[in-house]
């Protein structure tokens, strides 16, 4: 006799949305990625 | 789905065109930021690089850069950029998915040999504007300033660049370490 199995859920691969929002959030507070580094400047000039 | 600007070229005949992608990337990040909406004061709206450009620099041109650029649409309107240099690339990826616009600093030489190229012969500082990334391959929506398709083999409007691209030409810009990303990024407009 044939036995039916329960099918199981796909694991989970990839972080849910809320975890991007609140690694972003998390991100957002940190005072070191704020200062300008040396070697930084402006754009260039682009061609026609 | 994720809000998408009016795209805006940098091409459009004003001052200092060809130096204005700073401008007009910021340009297509405020309307994002503000989801389209008019803050209704006396600045124009939908904005536009020249506008942008003359709160900067009213009397003279060359290339600017993002915080000059935050100040100049927090003034224009009260669009208030977060700007952050050599953000993790895997950060950059949450910030995007978890509903922001970014400006990102790229050096061009990187596009340049790539069909996504809408400046030939321009090697050097540029600015785009990314909306969003799909999940289905990771690539990112890229809108270009130059890419206005004024000329055959030149791409028009926005594309989807692989994430590898992105990454290449932003860890090139001078001043950025390796595997990250100077970007400045728009509130979360999907929460």
């Amino acid at each position: 006799m044939a036995v039916k199995h329960q099918q199981k859920p796909a694991p989970k691969t990839k972080a849910p949305v809320e975890e991007h929002k609140k690694h972003a959030d998390e991100f957002l507070a940190k005072e070191e990625y704020k200062q300008q580094p040396e070697g930084y400047r402006g754009t260039d000039t682009a061609k026609e | 789905m994720v809000y998408r600007p009016t795209f805006r070229k940098q091409g459009d005949g004003s001052r200092c065109q060809w130096e204005n992608c700073n401008p007009a990337s910021h340009a297509m990040a405020s309307d994002r930021h503000r989801r389209g909406a008019d803050p209704h004061n006396e600045h124009r709206w939908l904005p536009t690089p020249s506008e942008i450009r003359n709160r900067i620099s009213p009397t003279h041109c060359g290339g600017t850069n993002l915080n000059e650029n935050d100040l100049a649409v927090q003034h224009l309107y009260g669009v208030n950029m977060n700007v952050r240099y050599n953000v993790p690339m895997g950060t950059f990826r949450s910030m995007i998915i978890s509903g922001r616009g970014a400006v990102v600093s790229i050096w061009y030489g990187v596009i340049a040999p790539t069909k996504y190229d809408a400046s030939p012969g321009f090697t050097q500082g540029h600015a785009i504007y990314v909306n969003e990334r799909r999940s289905s391959d990771g690539a990112y929506l890229v809108y270009d300033p130059l890419a206005d398709g004024r000329r055959a083999g030149i791409p028009k409007g926005p594309q989807w660049w692989p994430a590898s691209l992105l990454q290449r030409a932003a860890e090139a810009y001078p001043g950025t370490n390796a595997g990250c990303i100077h970007a400045s990024f728009t509130k979360d407009t999907e929460a």
